[in-house]
């Protein structure tokens, strides 16, 4: 007797339907398992045979093949557990699957079904492809239930499927749950919290506005820490389909628990010594999502830039010009999002103390030049928005500051955002030299951006960068068109350190 | 005369130094340094800015430029009827025992030594020493109390070094007082300097030695930082102010 159910095989953040074929034939007692399965899904043989056996369904002594189809993808996981243990007792009671019905989980030897990695991605996916139903683990419920249109099981064990499935006991469908849209949400860090710090509060405004990379330069203690932490709360929350494609991410990653949607902008800030595969994703098999796509529609936070390995800082060069990230390996291909906001911080030298007006630098000169060219070239001139944070003085710290809240700034943060998306469908910072010169003319301004260009060595991308900013900055102030003063402004975001090591 | 000090300056020493570098080249002075980052290379650069001569004095051999990023100004040297002046055979590499030798040179053919910005142990102050071992004239600029750089001359300052001010102090203990006019309260132009352009307010509050940063202006003048850093841009943009660090200074302007 041949029985067969559905499951999804995870590639990235792409579901394939795989299909789990059992049969069950007379001849030499076997249970052999084919179709390209890794070694996490070999060992589901003796994880089925124990969960069958605990959940009173009897195992087959007769020969058992199951077939994970198509045969040519390598599977890897314990996700395929219930699918295979629940086609061998529908083979073994003659049974026949029910149409468009999905299952994923791991098993316990008891038969308790367990959490599986990925199941909001294989969900999706699943559902796109005209499956109506889909057992998981209790754990995995509220995320599957995400997806709408899907009806979403979660028994607690392989014996409550079987007796939903004969139709004994019924195991109700769990109702997908949206969390409320957000009431103000409070904020750990606030701009109100900061003293002076006039420059790096405007650069976060117009980084916020535009979604433009920002690079904090200043001595310890200055505070870069606490303003980068002050971008997620000047954003504007996610958007259901951001916050599902946030929710993806960490679904692959197995983060996701009861609660698995949230409208929060991520923040990330991985350490700097990262590896590169953890920073931009990698790893085994096919590669899973690093720091760059946790961050996906939130901020990438890289404190002491200068510290982290080339190669790492180097793969994040594609990622912040396409938003993916795209690991290519010999057994395939996969692409995650990476659609995030960089905000870099550096000191202005190695000891830290360079520029500061209460302590003097000790750095040897030559070393000086070597940080900051360690700094310069292709990712600093993705950096659109540059500024010096200098420590404030001690007075300023115990005296109230009186400075405006986040809040405040968000409300014209979004207001900014909204001209853009309205006008262009993308914001500032995403916009193509040809989206430039249709949605951001110059006008009268052109001249000048090109004199800046001739005169001190402008490279392309900088004359756009300077370009993007500038209509940020005619869209916090509600202008039409790019005002001189806009452009000046964003040719202002340059530091003089920087420009003379690149 | 020689103007020396720290390769790492503070802003306020470098425009000290390019300004005594001018102005003393404009009194006819010949301005002598080593060639090196920071003090050295401004009073060359502000010698030369005023048409001036001036004379490097290099501790490897004269075809070897250290550091590298220096070539461009020791060529206008040589260009300008100035000199590069070495105790060391072509070719020499830079070597750590060879700088406190090309500061005695400096000090030898040197009549008088101005220190502008020497932290403790810096090599300004092994050419004060030879000065004085020498029998030439130390002068100090004085710096801020708080600042570390300023240690090395404000001990020369105490030890009996004659204080600097302006080319005009210097110039005086040269014996050639009369030549100048440089008086501090007087304005630029009575000093032959050309009076800055007003095209924006926001010039006069600026120094031309002390930098200021966008937001304390913006501060100080009760306007939008976005403002100001547009209007610091276009002043930039001009010519009449310079980036330093990361603030902004007003241009020194000469006819």
């Amino acid at each position: 007797m041949v029985a067969s159910v559905l499951t999804c095989l995870l590639r990235g953040l792409e579901g394939v339907l795989v299909e789990v074929q059992v049969d069950v034939a007379p001849g030499h007692v076997a249970f052999n398992l084919v179709g390209l399965g890794d070694a996490s899904v070999k060992e589901a043989r003796e994880r089925v045979r124990s969960a069958l056996r605990n959940s009173g369904l009897g195992f087959p002594l007769r020969r058992l093949t199951v077939n994970l189809a198509p045969a040519e993808l390598r599977k890897e996981g314990s996700g395929f557990d219930l699918p295979v243990a629940v086609a061998i007792a529908l083979a073994v009671a003659e049974k026949r699957p029910p149409p468009r019905t999905a299952f994923i989980g791991e098993l316990a030897l008891d038969g308790a079904v367990r959490h599986a990695d990925g199941v909001l991605v294989a969900a999706r996916a699943l559902r796109a492809q005209g499956v109506e139903a889909l057992f998981v683990s209790p754990a995995d419920a509220a995320e599957a239930a995400l997806v709408k249109g899907l009806r979403v099981h979660a028994p607690a064990d392989l014996a409550g499927v079987m007796a939903h499935l004969a139709g004994t006991a019924e195991a109700p469908a769990v109702a997908g749950l949206l969390p409320s849209a957000p009431l103000e949400p409070p904020l750990e860090d606030d701009l109100a919290e900061v003293h002076g710090q006039e420059a790096a509060r405007r650069a976060l405004e117009l980084s916020a506005a535009g979604g433009h990379h920002l690079l904090l330069s200043g001595p310890p203690g200055a505070g870069k820490t606490m303003l980068a932490r002050c971008l997620p709360g000047i954003l504007p929350p996610l958007t259901l389909e951001e916050a599902l494609e946030v929710a993806q991410v960490r679904s692959i990653l197995g983060e996701l628990g009861a609660s698995p949607l949230s409208w929060e902008r991520p923040f990330r800030a991985p350490h700097h010594s990262v590896s590169t595969a953890g920073l931009v994703g990698g790893g085994n098999g096919l590669g899973r999502p690093g720091e760059i796509s946790r961050a996906h529609h939130g901020v990438l936070f890289l404190d002491e830039l200068a510290e982290f390995q080339g190669p790492a800082l180097q793969a994040l060069r594609q990622p912040l010009e396409s938003g993916r990230v795209v690991i290519t390996r010999s057994r395939g291909t996969v692409s995650y999002p990476a659609r995030f906001t960089l905000v870099a911080a550096t000191n202005p030298c190695p000891c830290g103390w360079l520029g500061d007006d209460r302590r003097a630098c000790r750095c040897p000169p030559g070393a000086v030049d070597r940080y900051q060219r360690s700094l310069s070239g292709p990712l600093l001139d993705r950096l659109d928005l540059r500024v010096a944070v200098s420590r404030p003085p001690l007075e300023a710290l115990s005296t109230g500051s009186g400075a405006e809240s986040s809040a405040a700034v968000r409300a014209r943060v979004m207001t900014a955002r909204h001209r853009q998306l309205h006008r262009q469908e993308c914001l500032n910072a995403h916009l193509k030299p040809a989206g430039l010169r249709r949605h951001a003319p110059l006008g009268a301004g052109r001249r000048l951006l090109e004199r800046w260009a001739e005169e001190r060595g402008l490279t392309a991308r900088g004359f756009h960068r300077a370009w993007r900013v500038a209509r940020t900055a005619a869209d916090l102030d509600g202008a039409e068109t790019i005002q001189e003063a806009h452009l000046l402004e964003a040719l202002g975001y340059r530091l003089a350190v920087h420009e003379r090591a690149a | 005369m020689a103007v020396v000090g720290s390769r790492r300056p503070t802003p306020y020493g470098e425009a000290v130094a390019e300004r005594l570098g001018a102005d003393l080249a404009a009194a006819g002075v010949v301005v002598v340094s080593g060639l090196a980052r920071g003090i050295d290379a401004a009073a060359h650069r502000g010698a030369l800015d005023a048409g001036g001569v001036t004379v490097a004095v290099l501790g490897t051999g004269v075809d070897v430029v250290y550091p590298a990023e220096n070539a461009g100004l020791a060529a206008e040297i040589v260009g300008r009827g100035g000199a590069l002046v070495s105790e060391f055979a072509d070719g020499t590499p830079p070597r750590r025992g060879h700088f406190p030798k090309r500061n005695w040179t400096m000090a030898a053919i040197s009549e008088l030594v101005v220190v502008v910005e020497a932290a403790e142990g810096s090599g300004a102050l092994i050419t004060a020493e030879a000065a004085l071992a020498l029998g030439r004239e130390v002068m100090a600029v004085p710096g801020s109390v708080f600042s570390p750089q300023s240690v090395g001359a404000h001990q020369l300052l105490r030890d009996g070094a004659g204080l600097v001010q302006n080319a005009r102090d210097v110039l005086a203990v040269l014996g050639r007082g009369q030549e100048v006019l440089d008086d501090p309260l007087l304005p630029p132009s009575r000093l032959g300097l050309a009076a800055p352009v007003r095209r924006d307010g926001l010039l006069g509050h600026l120094s031309e030695t002390l930098p200021v940063t966008a937001a304390e202006l913006a501060r100080k003048l009760g306007l939008g930082f976005a403002e100001a850093l547009a209007r610091l841009t276009a002043l930039e943009l001009e010519g009449s102010v310079l980036r330093r660090g990361e603030g902004y200074v007003r241009k020194l302007r000469r006819e």
